[in-house]
């Protein structure tokens, strides 16, 4: 294979590495100049955008590359429709909430009185969020899904708490990390159920081979789980209204393109597993069903903005949980739909609602009203938007309904009613975020919001409209993605049919009835309020937060019990080690495993050595002083590193000797660390319980000493892994094992231990330097 | 030993400061030595960097912290940790997109090496250079911030304060020399 063609044929990753190199350039670019992030961050993401949509438009693509063959582990990632549908919302979507962010951004600083320079923070996982999304999408190995999937729950933490002053904001990461994380571990487990059974992790694989049954069920059920969860459907909702403590540009991104969107992406990608059992499909009915009513009857209920569009999103993802779990063609494609015109509109009421509360300082809609005049632009594009939301005609949104009812008319009539119920309360609280907005009694005067506030919204309000009219680009998209979850091709026709076929019907239904919801407010309004305060009081947030209390006070205890006295905790662990490797020696045979061998003339300095190394060892038993502590116990390793020299082993001598050097010098300065008064009283302070102390001490000592003595009775087995290693290293370009071994041979675990360096610093630098690396 | 600050240059001799300055270069060619020559003889990424980081460890002894923070590249350690720790991830992950497994090192067993003069050219050398400046900037790294809070609390006591507190505490014991925190 030549270089060239080499490659031609990893071009397929090249959306996945702008949009990884998106975050370092932006963090980059901030912290040579804080005014710098914005745009290279924005130009990064119209770029990943451009080079998602090139790579499509020239087919998309598989690479397929060795990750841990061993363990079934490859990095696959393909653009196909499903990832291109995602990868272009994660990037067009990022690229207009940035551009609005380059405006929003400074104005929120300001306000709460933060240096610029805090913006590249916000930059960079912005666009972390995006890579992971963009790797999400396009990931085929389920362990690879696995890792983007965790990334993308790192930078939303990140991104939720970013107003990191704030308590309730910080508790909202915490929640959200908490109940996507720990689904994303039943993720993980399913994945690995299916390998067990299976013996692969490729999605297209799998797809293939597995087969209905208990296995299927069970490994579905918990992947299932992991989606719902990240999609903040019932009963892991909670989490999405609380995230709301995010700037609101983070809300928007969250909400249409990323963090909940990845849930129904990962329910697309492992569709076709899903679609084998039928029980796994009436749980996503269910889910779906039961989401779409608490949804939006919270959404009617609500009085601050962004609570309501949360708990809209709610109810709208819920649509495309319940499509995938009608199953079919229209299920599969719809759903995609569904997601693409959801994502336009969502994004586009958030990114008003930020706006208003910019231009007055309210976000509760009980206090806002009668903003067309001062607002007219952003009056007009978000009422497209909103238009698009409730399903009206000419906008993108009249087709997703259509595909709605289309699929629950396959499925029969009581689905078509859910449905068209549904339709009517999305159009419900739509109505009552847009016409509480801008309608009624205003004051006025001109608006003062800067353009950057308002373009974007104009143009997902434009795209919704476009959508209405010309509806093909958006449909062969969501019929490519339907295509890929469905294993086969999903037509669908959105078209406008002026006749009296059923879905029209429905629609129109749905449009009368959602008027009479919004007319008979006062008639319903205490009983929605009934069923949200049920939620607060007997909700699956309780269950939440009794288990994080829960944790809480277990790690108190342990942490107590820990570190109230560095003894007791030192015989915790040497008094179960001895139990457990004495029970180990005591059930193994004895005959022949104790040896001894004759002692030598020559081993007399040898032994000489390994009695002053017992004395040093013996001594730090009575040492009260903490220095002559440290240099007791140096003295013992420097001896040791003698006894290495004498068995001839170089290598091991000089680790031995620079590892006592340095444990030497960051002991003693450690100790000048503590005040000079602390560690003086503490010396004085009496030893305590000498004879608890000398009985754990001898125990483990003596368990310790038998082990090593019968591994060294039991001569090796012929070719051990050492031999083999001698026996390689010349292959490797090696005269020295040791280097071969640590650079080659395990170099894996040599970087699984440079990497614990790299976090102990860290650790360090958050201990005594406030976080900073020197 | 205590707290007898060795940091302060009233205390070093000319003799360790003399020491210090002859015996700087032979620690660091010592140190890169032992990274270059590691495959073939004892001595690897983790040796080299504890000798060098030791090396300038005695610089700060001798001339302390300020002079010694100002060698080059000595104010980055704790960064060299996570540029040691880009570097090995290259390392580890490049032959992926080449086809082959994780840490599959060039040239492979039995091909011809490139030599300069006696050292071979592999990759399995940039690993352990890069394992070098991990080690080198954890210990330097950590020594600095330690060394860093060291002198913040002693500019927080303030020599005044210094004084009384150990008196009272020290009885019969080592006393610490009072206001040796303030150069």
């Amino acid at each position: 294979m030549t270089a060239l063609s080499a490659a031609f044929s990893l071009a397929p990753l090249l959306p996945l590495l702008v949009a990884l190199l998106a975050a370092p350039a932006a963090m980059l670019a901030g912290t040579l100049k804080p005014r710098l992030a914005a745009p290279v961050g924005t130009a990064f993401a119209a770029l990943a955008f451009l080079a998602t949509a090139f790579t499509w438009y020239r087919g998309g693509g598989t690479v397929d590359l060795a990750w841990a063959p061993t363990w079934g582990m490859r990095f696959t990632i393909a653009l196909d429709g499903l990832a291109a549908l995602y990868a272009l919302l994660a990037t067009g979507i990022g690229f207009l909430v940035l551009a609005y962010s380059s405006r929003y951004l400074p104005l929120h600083l300001d306000q709460e009185g933060r240096p610029e320079a805090e913006g590249a923070r916000f930059y960079g996982f912005m666009l972390l969020f995006m890579g992971a999304m963009v790797g999400l999408a396009m990931a085929q190995d389920l362990v690879l899904l696995f890792v983007f999937w965790d990334l993308t729950a790192v930078a939303s933490y990140y991104l939720i708490a970013y107003d990191r002053h704030d308590p309730d904001a910080r508790a909202s990461a915490l929640m959200a990390l908490l109940v996507t994380g720990i689904t994303a571990v039943l993720l993980l487990i399913g994945a690995l159920t299916l390998y067990a059974t299976y013996g692969t992790l490729s999605v297209p694989d799998l797809a293939g081979s597995v087969e209905p049954g208990v296995t299927l069920t069970v490994a579905g059920l918990l992947i299932a789980c992991a989606a719902l969860a990240k999609s903040a459907q019932v009963p892991f909702h909670f989490w999405l209204p609380r995230a709301m403590a995010a700037p609101t540009p983070v809300s928007a991104y969250l909400h249409s393109a990323a963090m909940v969107a990845a849930g129904v992406l990962l329910l697309g990608r492992v569709y076709p597993l899903l679609e084998k059992s039928q029980f796994l499909l009436d749980v996503l009915l269910v889910v779906g069903l039961l989401s779409i009513s608490v949804g939006a009857i919270l959404a009617l209920t609500r009085d601050v903005l962004k609570q309501l569009l949360a708990y809209s999103t709610i109810s709208q993802y819920g649509y495309v949980v319940f499509l995938y779990g009608l199953g079919g063609e229209y299920g599969a494609a719809g759903a995609a739909f569904y997601v693409v015109s959801h994502a336009l509109a969502k994004c586009a009421l958030f990114l008003t609602a930020g706006a208003i509360t910019e231009e007055t300082g309210e976000d509760r809609l009980s206090r806002l009203g009668g903003l067309t005049k001062r607002l007219p632009l952003l009056a007009v594009a978000s009422g497209a938007a909103a238009a698009g939301l409730a399903a009206l005609p000419f906008t993108i949104g009249f087709f997703k309904d259509e595909l709605l009812f289309e699929a629950a008319l396959e499925r029969g009539g009581l689905f078509a009613a859910l449905s068209v119920l549904g339709a009517a309360l999305t159009i419900a609280y739509t109505w009552r975020f847009w016409g509480g907005l801008f309608l009624g009694e205003g004051r006025d005067g001109a608006g003062s919001l800067p353009a950057a506030l308002v373009w974007p919204v104009a143009v997902l309000g434009g795209l919704v409209l476009l959508g209405g009219l010309f509806v093909e680009p958006f449909a062969l998209l969501a019929e490519a993605a339907g295509a890929a979850s469905y294993g086969a091709p999903t037509p669908i026709e959105p078209a406008y049919h002026l006749d009296l076929r059923p879905t029209n019907l429905m629609a129109v239904g749905a449009f009368a009835l959602g008027i009479a919801i919004v007319a008979s407010r006062p008639l319903w309004e205490r009983g929605a309020l009934a069923v949200s305060r049920f939620g607060e009081v007997l909700g699956p947030e309780r269950l939440y937060e009794w288990g994080v209390d829960a944790l809480n006070r277990l790690s108190d205890y342990v942490h107590r019990a820990e570190v109230r006295d560095l003894r007791s905790r030192v015989a915790a662990i040497l008094l179960p080690a001895g139990v457990l490797v004495g029970a180990g020696i005591l059930v193994t045979p004895t005959v022949g495993a104790y040896r001894t061998g004759e002692v030598m003339r020559g081993d007399f300095p040898l032994l000489l050595a390994l009695v002053v190394v017992a004395v040093a060892a013996l001594t730090t038993t009575f040492t009260r002083r903490h220095v002559t502590l440290a240099l007791v116990l140096s003295g013992a390793g420097f001896v040791l590193a003698l006894v290495y020299a004498f068995l001839g082993a170089p290598e091991v001598t000089l680790v031995a000797v620079l590892v006592e050097t340095f444990l030497t010098l960051l002991f003693l300065g450690t100790s000048k660390l503590i005040p000079y008064k602390v560690l003086h009283d503490q010396a004085k302070l009496p030893l305590g319980n000498q004879w608890r102390r000398v009985f754990f001490s001898c125990l483990a000592s003596l368990f310790a000493f038998a082990v090593a003595w019968s591994a060294l009775s039991q001569p090796a087995a012929e070719n051990t892994v050492a031999e083999e290693h001698v026996r390689l290293a010349p292959d490797a370009h090696a005269q020295d094992t040791v280097s071969a071994i640590l650079a080659d041979f395990r170099a894996l675990d040599t970087l699984g231990e440079v990497t614990v360096v790299a976090l102990v610093i860290l650790g360090v630098a958050t201990l005594l330097n406030r976080g900073r690396l020197p | 030993m205590k707290n007898a600050p060795a940091r302060t240059p009233e205390i070093t001799s000319v003799l360790v400061r003399t020491i210090a300055k002859l015996l700087f270069l032979p620690i660091l060619v010592t140190a890169v030595a032992m990274l270059i020559k590691g495959y073939a003889q004892p001595g690897d990424g983790f040796s080299a960097g504890v000798v060098g980081a030791l090396g300038i460890l005695l610089q700060y002894l001798a001339f302390g912290r300020r002079t010694a923070e100002r060698l080059p590249l000595v104010g980055f350690a704790g960064k060299g940790v996570f540029a040691g720790l880009l570097i090995a991830l290259l390392v580890a992950a490049t032959p992926v997109f080449l086809g082959q497994p994780v840490f599959t090192h060039y040239p492979p067993a039995g091909a011809s090496v490139i030599y300069v003069g006696t050292i071979e050219l592999i990759t399995a050398l940039l690993f352990d250079t890069a394992v070098f400046l991990m080690v080198m900037g954890f210990v330097l790294g950590g020594v600095q911030m330690i060394a860093q809070t060291i002198a913040d609390e002693d500019e927080y006591r303030g020599p005044e304060a210094t004084g009384p507190e150990f008196d009272a505490s020290a009885g019969t014991d080592v006393e610490p020399s009072s206001g040796g925190g303030r150069r």
